[in-house]
C-alpha cells in the first residue's frame, strides 16, 4: 500500500509539472528510450563491470524467484484464485543460491571499492543482506534435509523476513522497485520551468526589485 | 576587504556575511519549491538514491582527484539532506524526535566550494541507473546559494552588466560594436575582395543573430565565418543593437536571472519584428535560447543554432564550396550543453566531413562526451584555473592527445577559451582551439551569391523531436 501510494503520488506530482511547464513539449521518445535501457540494463554492464555484473544477476534472481515459485503460485492461487506458469524447482534453487551470492557480493564490493564505501549508509549494506534471509529461509524450508533448524522456525523466519521487506519497501531505497519507470521522466519535467518561477520567487523573497 | 578568503572563487563582500544565512537559505529552498518544479525531483530522488557509484566512474573530475567529495551521489547528497531534514514530514519528526543534522554556516561553506567543483555537464545523469540528474541538483542548488549571495564574482558582475549596465556581458557598446563589425566587413574586402555586410537593425528579417557577445572581442574569424554563411545563402539576418549578446549565465546560478535574460532576448526580436533567433557559436546560448518557449510562450520565436543553419543549407546544396579542403587532423569537442541531450550531435560532423581532409573522432564522444572543464560558467573564474586546467581538463588534455589532432574544433565560446587553457597548461601548444564556422570561412565560395529573399522562409522547419527537450 506505501509503494503504491508513492507511485499515485509521484505520478500526480508529473501531472502538476506539466501543467505548471511554460513548454509543455516533452521529448517523450527519448525519456521512454532512457526508461527501457535502465529497466533492462543488459547493455550497462560494461561500465564498472563487476559490480554491474553482480547487480543485474541480483536483481534478476530475486524478482524471478519469488514471483515463479510453484508454491508461492501455489499460495496466490489458494488465496485470490490467479496462478501463472511456475519455474522448476531445480531452476528456483540454482536463483536462489545465485541470489544469496549476489547479495554477499553486493555488500563486500560496496565495502571494498573507496567510492561506494564513500558513499554507502547503513541501509546500503543491511538491505541486500535482509533480502537475502527469506532466500535462505525459503531454500531450507523447501530442503528439510539439509536445515538443522525446525521447520516452523524456518517458515517463521521466511514469512517475518519477507513482511519486514515488504515494510521496508516504501520508506527506503527499494521504493525505486514502483519509481523506476517514471524518474527518467521526472528528471526531464524538472527542466521544464514554469513561466515566471523566478519572478516569483523574487517577489516572495523581496529580493525582485533589488539591484542586482 | 579579501573577497577571496573563503572560497576558491572571488565573491562579493555580500556573500561574506553570514547573518542567518540558514535561515535566509531555507526561506529561498521554501519559496524556490513553492514555485518551480525542483520539488517533485528532489522528493523522488531522496527516495530513491541508490548510492551506487556509477556516476564516480563517469565523472572527469573524481576520475583525477579521487576525492570523495568529488563524486556526484556525494554531492547532491549535500542538498537532499537539507531537503529531507526541512521539507519532508519524516525528516521533520525525526529531527523533532531525535535531533541531528542542523543546517549551519558551516554547512553552506561546504555546498558553496562543492557545487562550483562540478560543472553541470551532466555526464553522470546518463550512467545513473535510476535517473537521477546531479547536474539538475547542481543547478538547483547554484541558485539558493545565489539567493544567500554566493555566487562567483565573475558571473555576478557580468550579469550585472548585460542586465543593468552597458546591456552585454563584455560591457560593448553599441559604437564599439558597430566598429568591430565595420572592420570585420574591411576584412572581408582585404582578405578575399568581397563586400559582405553585418546588418544592423534590419525590420522584418528572418533571424536576429545572438552570438556569445565576447566573439566580437575575441573570435573574429567565427563571426565572419557567420557572416559568411549568412551572406552566401542569401539570409535576411541581423543584429539587434538593443540585445546582442546571447550569453546568460543565468543558467549557471539563478533562473531568476535567466528568465530575465531570456525576456530582453525575445523583446529584442520582437522590437525589430524578426521571426527567429539565431545563435552564434554558443553551447549554454543555445540552451538558454532553447528555454525561450519556457518562459516566453509557444509562440515566441523559433530557436535556431547557426550550426543547424549552416547544416540544412549544406545538405540542401546552397552552402558553395571552393574545393579546397582543411589540412590536417581536425578533432571534434561536442559542447555539452547542445550535445547531452542529442541536439546537436551529427550536423557539425557531416559539416567537417564534408570541408576537411582528417577529421577523427575523440573518444568517447557525442551524448557521451567528456566536458571541456570549464563548463558551468566556471571558465569565467579566472581564479580557478589551475583547477579547471588540472583536475577538471586532465581528461579532455589525454583525449586531445590520444586523437593527434592538430586543430580542435569546438563550436562554443567558453570550450574554446577552456580548451585553450587546456592544451597550454597540458604541453598541447602545437593544438590549435578554433570554431566550426571559423573553418568554414576558409572553405566558402564567396564569390556565390544567392539573391536575398527579404524575410522569406530560407529554410526548412527544424524536425519536431529538435524543437523538443530543453532540458533533457
Amino acid at each position: 500500500m506505501g509503494l503504491l501510494r508513492q507511485l499515485v503520488m509521484t505520478v500526480w506530482q508529473i501531472y502538476k509539472m506539466i501543467r505548471r511547464a511554460g513548454d509543455k513539449r516533452v521529448a517523450y521518445r527519448q525519456v521512454l528510450r532512457f526508461t527501457v535501457r535502465w529497466l533492462f540494463p543488459v547493455r550497462q554492464v560494461g561500465q564498472r563491470f563487476f559490480f554491474s555484473l553482480t547487480s543485474v544477476t541480483f536483481h534478476v534472481a530475486i524478482i524471478v524467484v519469488p514471483v515463479f515459485l510453484a508454491s508461492h503460485i501455489a499460495l496466490w492461487e489458494s488465496g485470490i484464485g490467479l496462478s501463472w506458469p511456475a519455474i522448476g524447482n531445480g531452476l528456483a534453487d540454482v536463483l536462489t543460491v545465485i541470489a544469496v551470492g549476489t547479495a554477499f557480493l553486493l555488500v563486500l564490493q560496496r565495502a571494498v571499492a573507496t567510492d561506494s564505501r564513500a558513499l554507502s549508509r547503513f541501509q546500503d549494506y543491511a538491505l541486500p543482506l535482509l533480502i537475502a534471509v527469506p532466500f535462505v529461509s525459503g531454500f531450507l524450508a523447501m530442503h528439510p534435509t539439509w536445515n538443522p533448524f525446525p521447520y516452523d522456525l524456518t517458515l517463521f523466519a521466511h514469512v517475518a523476513s519477507g513482511d519486514l521487506l515488504l515494510i521496508l519497501l516504501p520508506v527506503t531505497k527499494l521504493s525505486h522497485m514502483v519509481l523506476l519507470p517514471v524518474t527518467q521522466l521526472v528528471s526531464e519535467l524538472a527542466w521544464h520551468f514554469p513561466p515566471d518561477a523566478g519572478r516569483k520567487v523574487g517577489a516572495v523573497l523581496g529580493r525582485g526589485e533589488q539591484p542586482i | 576587504m579579501l573577497t577571496r578568503e573563503k572560497y576558491s572563487y572571488y565573491v562579493e563582500p555580500a556573500a561574506l556575511e553570514v547573518t542567518d544565512r540558514p535561515r535566509k537559505f531555507l526561506a529561498a529552498f521554501a519559496a524556490v519549491l513553492a514555485h518551480s518544479n525542483y520539488g517533485a525531483a528532489l522528493d523522488t530522488y531522496c527516495r530513491l538514491s541508490a548510492k551506487c557509484a556509477r556516476c564516480a566512474a563517469s565523472c572527469q573530475l573524481y576520475e583525477a582527484s579521487l576525492e570523495s567529495r568529488d563524486i556526484p551521489c556525494r554531492r547532491s547528497e549535500l542538498l537532499f539532506r537539507i531537503y529531507r531534514r526541512y521539507f519532508t514530514q519524516s525528516g521533520v519528526i525525526r529531527a523533532r524526535l531525535f535531533g541531528g543534522f542542523t543546517l549551519t554556516d558551516q554547512y553552506l561553506d561546504e555546498m558553496a566550494d562543492e557545487y562550483y567543483r562540478c560543472t553541470a555537464c551532466r555526464r553522470c545523469k546518463i550512467t545513473c541507473p535510476v535517473g537521477i540528474d546531479h547536474g539538475l541538483v547542481t543547478h538547483l542548488a547554484r541558485w539558493l546559494l545565489a539567493e544567500i549571495d554566493v555566487v562567483p564574482k565573475a558571473l555576478l558582475v557580468s550579469v550585472r552588466e548585460q542586465l543593468e549596465g552597458v546591456g552585454n556581458t563584455s560591457a560593448i557598446p553599441v559604437p564599439a560594436l558597430k566598429d568591430t563589425c565595420e572592420f570585420l566587413e574591411e576584412e572581408f574586402q582585404d582578405l578575399y575582395d568581397v563586400q559582405i555586410k553585418f546588418p544592423f537593425d534590419v525590420d522584418g528579417a528572418e533571424y536576429v543573430f545572438f552570438p556569445a557577445v565576447s566573439d566580437y572581442l575575441l573570435e573574429a574569424d567565427t563571426l565572419m565565418g557567420n557572416a559568411a554563411v549568412m551572406h552566401v545563402t542569401g539570409a535576411s539576418w541581423t543584429i539587434g543593437t538593443g540585445n546582442y549578446d546571447g550569453i546568460n549565465y543565468g543558467l549557471f546560478y539563478s533562473d531568476r536571472m535567466m528568465e530575465r535574460i531570456v525576456s530582453n532576448v525575445v523583446a529584442e526580436v520582437r522590437r525589430l519584428k524578426a521571426h527567429k533567433v539565431l545563435v552564434g557559436e554558443c553551447g549554454h546560448a543555445t540552451r538558454s535560447a532553447w528555454f525561450i518557449p519556457a518562459f516566453c510562450g509557444s509562440d515566441a520565436p523559433q530557436v535556431v543554432n547557426c550550426m543547424e543553419y549552416a547544416h540544412q543549407m549544406l545538405e540542401a546544396g546552397r552552402l558553395p564550396l571552393k574545393g579546397n579542403r582543411i589540412e590536417g587532423r581536425v578533432t571534434y569537442h561536442d559542447p555539452c550543453n547542445v550535445a547531452r541531450s542529442g541536439r546537436i550531435i551529427e550536423q557539425p560532423r557531416e559539416i567537417l566531413k564534408a570541408i576537411c581532409d582528417d577529421f577523427v573522432e575523440m573518444t568517447p564522444n557525442r551524448t557521451q562526451n567528456y566536458c571541456c572543464g570549464g563548463g558551468g560558467g566556471t571558465v569565467s573564474i579566472d581564479e580557478i584555473r589551475s583547477f579547471r586546467t588540472g583536475l577538471m581538463g586532465k581528461r579532455k588534455a589525454e583525449q586531445i592527445r590520444a586523437t593527434g589532432a592538430q586543430i580542435v574544433v569546438s563550436p562554443c565560446a567558453n570550450c574554446k577559451k577552456q580548451l585553450r587553457e587546456v592544451c597550454e597548461d597540458n604541453g598541447l601548444e602545437d593544438v590549435e582551439v578554433l570554431g566550426l564556422h571559423d573553418l568554414l570561412l576558409k572553405v566558402i565560395d564567396l564569390g556565390v551569391t544567392e539573391p536575398a529573399q527579404n524575410g522569406a522562409q530560407h529554410v526548412t522547419e527544424p524536425e519536431p523531436e529538435m524543437q523538443r527537450n530543453p532540458g533533457g
